[in-house]
């Protein structure tokens, strides 16, 4: 954990991702809905995220995996990533994202940009920021377990 | 016995009372301290799925105000690995690897080793170590002790007295019962009952002893009275007997017709002295012996007694020796003149042909007392007591000497009815029998 590589760095940022649905709360899941994480474009987490949604559920659906590789694409979702080596501006997406959406990015300062949450390194570590705002006008609930661990920026 | 065996139950009950009061305290404290570990399990499940050591940290440090008790606390991951930690300030740290390898609470010296499983959706993803100081077990087990000893001294002090005021009832009786029992044995009085008035085991004791006591008694009395009847039987034939032989004797002149008569009355005189013997004893049962006294010299009986034992013992030496003064007293002649023969002919009979029997007499102002000096086997230290009662036979001499064992017995009947004292002595050969008779004032009967 400490000083990790790149790939491991990926890995747990994925982990990251799938944990977060422990401590979001979307109250338009349908049960005969399956929950869908939007990427966008490609990235270097694909491959483990991937490996997550085969084995893992978010309360209790299927994790369905789709690309959008520009905002035009984007469709119905629960989260949207944004990744670090994605080349548009995050604001172009988050304007795109709509409610009920969680967006995480993984760029510098996009928590300032429309993203509900984003990665950032602390001391090497993996860490990241919460705009609690942000969350609210999505309409998501963020728990306290989550909250207390996050960055919170306004 | 009572008090030892009050204070063994006590401290049996103290040391139970202890144990499980320790143990209801340590099982509260095992409790107690799982569910605090459960609750921190519950909190730090974000931390470890978002790998936050920081924040769980932050978590364990609060149990310094929470729970000031816990000497360390540790989140391991689920790989086993330290995740993050607390260690009391200025706590000496426990044992590592126990935390590691925790299974259930442990309890080690005066702490506590308690984990708890961290999990997330039925998913183990951690664990919880806690390990805490039980200060007060110490000083629970101490306060305990003390109480208990207190109690137990207290205890120990109320059977004590207990026992002190309940001895008199059964100690004393018992003690009483032994010495009764004891004056029994060496007076051979049967029928006084013992007294007791309680209503437990030692008055049935004493009961049964006493029933006992009376049966013995009733049985000595039916046994004296067969023999006071047979030897009266006896006799009446007996002395018939000696007549026509004393007459066959004065008839007889032939040879060897006269020695044949000589020796049935021989035997006849033997066969008379004891029947005479066991009628005495039956005298002295029933207490019919009656004293006849007069005033005579008691060196002249000595030396006639002498003279006669002489007679029939040719073979030993048997001699007066002391200053042959006159010893008048007031006695009754016949019976004395019989303790004479008996404690001579014994003296002659216990010991090898050829040896010498002294005789001495000496008067020491109260009383006068004749001894017999005899050379023979002696008597045991042991039996110098028992050979004055009924049917009494030295052990070692039962087998090759006749007798009934009848004669100290009537002879020591005698001399006591003469407030006079008869006894035996251990010489380092043979033995010495004495009997004193009081004399002047000290003879007023």
């Amino acid at each position: 954990m400490w000083g990790q590589t790149a790939n491991q760095e990926a890995s747990l940022k994925a982990v990251f991702i799938y944990n977060f649905t422990k401590y979001i709360e979307w109250d338009n899941l349908n049960a005969e809905d399956n929950f869908i994480i939007g990427i966008m474009g490609s990235s270097a987490l694909d491959a483990t995220i991937e490996a997550i949604a085969k084995k893992n559920f978010v309360k209790n659906k299927r994790i369905i995996l789709r690309h959008f590789n520009s905002p035009e694409e984007i469709s119905t979702c629960h989260i949207l990533f944004i990744p670090r080596d994605y080349p548009g501006p995050v604001r172009s997406v988050t304007e795109r994202a709509g409610k009920k959406v969680l967006v995480i990015a993984d760029k510098v300062n996009a928590a300032r940009q429309g993203a509900a949450i984003n990665f950032v390194l602390v001391n090497d570590k993996l860490k990241f920021e919460i705009n609690a705002e942000t969350l609210y006008t999505a309409g998501l609930k963020a728990s306290s377990q989550l909250l207390k661990l996050a960055i919170i920026v306004d | 016995m009572q008090v030892f065996t009050s204070v063994i139950v006590l401290a049996i009950f103290f040391m139970a009372y202890i144990f499980t009061d320790i143990r209801d305290y340590k099982e509260r404290k095992v409790k107690s301290v799982t569910s605090l570990a459960h609750v921190i399990g519950i909190n730090s499940v974000s931390t470890i799925l978002f790998e936050d050591n920081e924040a769980a940290k932050d978590i364990l440090a609060g149990l310094k105000n929470v729970a000031p008790e816990i000497v360390r606390a540790d989140i391991l991951d689920k790989h086993n690995n330290f995740f993050a930690g607390y260690l009391r300030p200025g706590a000496a740290n426990p044992d590592t690897l126990l935390i590691k390898y925790l299974k259930e609470p442990v309890f080690k010296d005066t702490l506590l080793f308690v984990g708890d499983n961290i999990m997330n959706n039925d998913e183990l993803i951690g664990r919880v170590s806690l390990v805490v100081e039980l200060s007060e077990l110490s000083a629970l087990k101490k306060s305990k002790s003390e109480m208990a000893a207190i109690l137990l001294i207290a205890a120990l002090c109320i059977s004590f007295l207990i026992a002190l005021a309940v001895q008199p009832y059964i100690s004393k009786r018992l003690l009483y019962l032994v010495n009764a029992i004891k004056r029994v044995g060496q007076t051979g009085n049967y029928d006084i009952p013992i007294i007791d008035n309680g209503k437990d085991e030692i008055s049935v004791l004493v009961r049964t002893f006493n029933n006992l006591m009376k049966e013995v008694n009733e049985s000595q009395q039916r046994k004296d009275e067969f023999i006071g009847i047979a030897s009266h039987e006896l006799k009446t034939p007996l002395t018939s007997i000696k007549g026509y032989l004393d007459l066959l004797n004065v008839m007889e002149d032939k040879e060897p017709n006269k020695q044949c008569v000589q020796k049935a009355l021989e035997s006849t005189h033997k066969l008379e002295k004891l029947i005479k013997d066991l009628l005495d004893v039956s005298k002295i049962q029933s207490g019919q012996l009656q004293l006849n006294i007069s005033r005579f010299n008691m060196v002249e009986l000595l030396d006639e007694t002498i003279a006669a034992i002489q007679m029939v013992a040719r073979t030993h030496s048997i001699t007066r020796e002391d200053d042959h003064e006159d010893q008048m007293i007031s006695a009754d002649k016949e019976k004395i003149e019989q303790v004479l023969i008996n404690l001579l002919s014994n003296a002659v009979k216990y010991s090898a042909p050829e040896s010498k029997v002294i005789v001495s007499s000496k008067n020491n102002g109260t009383e006068l007392v004749i001894k017999i000096r005899d050379y023979g086997i002696g008597v045991p230290e042991d039996e110098l007591n028992q050979i004055f009662g009924r049917f009494y036979r030295t052990k070692n001499s039962s087998v090759h000497i006749s007798g009934l064992g009848l004669g100290l017995y009537i002879c020591r009947d005698i001399i006591l009815r003469h407030k006079g004292r008869i006894w035996a002595e251990k010489e380092t050969k043979g033995s010495s029998f004495y009997f004193a008779l009081p004399v002047g004032v000290y003879a007023e009967m």
